[in-house]
């Protein structure tokens, strides 16, 4: 507990600190409570999710960092089995950046896109992951 | 410590700095005993910083740093309440009565330490009186990298001090606390002029420089303080800081995962071969956890770890041998 409040105390500091460095993660911690986080990520250029913002709220467990920190559905090793603690808030937000661009067909959170993938219809995925994005992640027109 | 720094005082500084190491080091631990309380000053401040403005944000910072300095010495009281005095004036522009009234304090202050130095043979009070005040200064640039810094700050300012700053070389000869004393005041005559020698002669002696892109906004901006009229010893605190900051760079000073400082023990555990440390707090969470090492995600293996404890306790007596040496050296 005591450890875990410590470490996220260092990652806001951190956080603070790397604000120029980089611009596609906005990470902003809970008014109140350490333990809850919410990212803006920037959806990488040249990748159909160009253009959108994602917001993912972050969980972090007393057990942090022993324990990764819980957020939305993302399958993404280093937040499950692969996750060590030497990650930070911020590294993890770096590597569903790097997700982003170079998506996982074999182990797809949504089934439809890994298909498309798998069946090498990159057009098919990105149009799809586009339009979810535009549906998602960018403002509403009008 | 007022007899501490007597007894000090007749010693020549290179045997004078082993206690002030160990004072350091001391201060440290109870710091660490203390983590409970300024965690709880670090969420009050988190939210002043979240809820206020700029300058809240610099008083915020101040609180905090006080907290940290809090089992450092006796004197804080009287220290921290002229740092405030002199600190948050100087942060609103917008109030210049008060900031001379501020500045006052503060000069009063320095007077009284410019007092204490003109005689070597120089009262107690006065000499803690200056001390304090200085010391106080010196932790203007980060808080907690002045407590991360703590433990091994002395080797680094004898280095420093004969080398880069030619008018401390003459008050090196001095004890320990006449030569802090006596630099204290020296600044207030040339004191551009000094600041700048030290910058110059130490360039990556500052923590942040103030157009480093990793210097924390939070900070306070110290350019302010400088036009101040009652900037000297606030300049040289400045040069304190550097000395004291620059500990951050050169040593590995916290553990990864829990952000603790390593101390001695922790710095000479290496318990994987890809040469990811941590603390010994940590090792053993991570055993009881998955067990495998957050650098290269392999498993700790038992059996080696307990012969590395073994090898470790070898180390750490070498480490202390090393730090004798490195006190005796100069």
């Amino acid at each position: 507990m005591q450890a875990s409040r410590a470490r996220l105390f260092k990652e806001y500091k951190e956080v603070q600190r790397e604000k120029a460095a980089d611009p596609d993660i906005q990470l902003v911690c809970d008014d109140s409570n350490i333990f809850k986080w919410t990212a803006l990520i920037k959806g990488p250029s040249e990748t159909p999710f160009e253009g959108g913002v994602f917001q993912l709220a972050f969980s972090v467990p007393e057990q942090y960092p022993l324990q990764p920190p819980q957020t939305g559905e993302i399958c993404l090793d280093i937040l499950k089995n692969a996750w060590s603690p030497a990650w930070t808030l911020q590294s993890v937000c770096r590597a569903i950046i790097a997700l982003m661009a170079h998506p996982e067909p074999d182990s797809p959170l949504n089934c439809d896109s890994g298909n498309l993938l798998r069946s090498g219809d990159i057009r098919g995925y990105q149009s799809m992951a586009r339009m979810y994005t535009r549906l998602a992640a960018m403002p509403k027109k009008g | 410590m007022v007899t501490d720094s007597i007894t000090n005082a007749s010693i020549p500084m290179a045997t004078s700095n082993p206690k002030d190491f160990a004072k350091k080091k001391r201060a440290n631990r109870s710091a660490k005993l203390k983590q409970c309380k300024l965690d709880a000053r670090r969420e009050q401040w988190l939210s002043q910083v979240k809820n206020k403005g700029c300058k809240e944000e610099a008083d915020g910072l101040v609180h905090a740093r006080d907290a940290s300095e809090e089992p450092r010495r006796e004197k804080r009281e009287v220290s921290t309440h002229h740092y405030s005095d002199s600190d948050s004036p100087s942060n609103s522009p917008t109030s210049p009565t008060s900031s001379v009234l501020g500045s006052n304090s503060s000069g009063t202050n320095f007077t009284g330490s410019s007092r204490g130095s003109s005689s070597s043979s120089s009262s107690g009070g006065s000499c803690s009186g200056s001390l304090a005040g200085e010391d106080d200064d010196g932790c203007l640039d980060d808080w907690e990298a002045v407590a991360d810094a703590l433990v091994g700050t002395d080797d680094k300012q004898q280095q420093s001090n004969p080398i880069s700053d030619p008018p401390l070389v003459q008050l090196g000869s001095h004890p320990e606390l006449g030569h802090r004393k006596g630099s204290g005041v020296e600044i207030s005559r040339p004191n551009l002029d000094r600041v700048e020698k030290v910058q110059r002669a130490t360039p990556n002696s500052r923590a942040w420089k103030p157009d480093d892109a990793f210097r924390p906004e939070s900070l306070p901006n110290l350019s302010k303080q400088h036009s101040l009229p009652m900037n000297s010893g606030r300049q040289y605190g400045c040069g304190g800081g550097v000395w004291v900051c620059k500990k951050v760079i050169s040593a590995p000073s916290s553990c990864p995962i829990c952000c603790e400082d390593l101390d001695l023990t922790d710095s000479s555990f290496l318990p994987c071969s890809c040469g990811f440390r941590l603390c010994l707090f940590c090792h053993k969470r991570i055993l009881e956890d998955d067990g495998r090492c957050p650098g290269c995600r392999k498993q700790y293996e038992y059996e080696p770890v307990k012969g590395e404890a073994s090898l470790d306790g070898g180390s750490v007596t070498f480490r202390l041998a090393r730090s004798c040496s490195m006190i005796t050296r100069s």
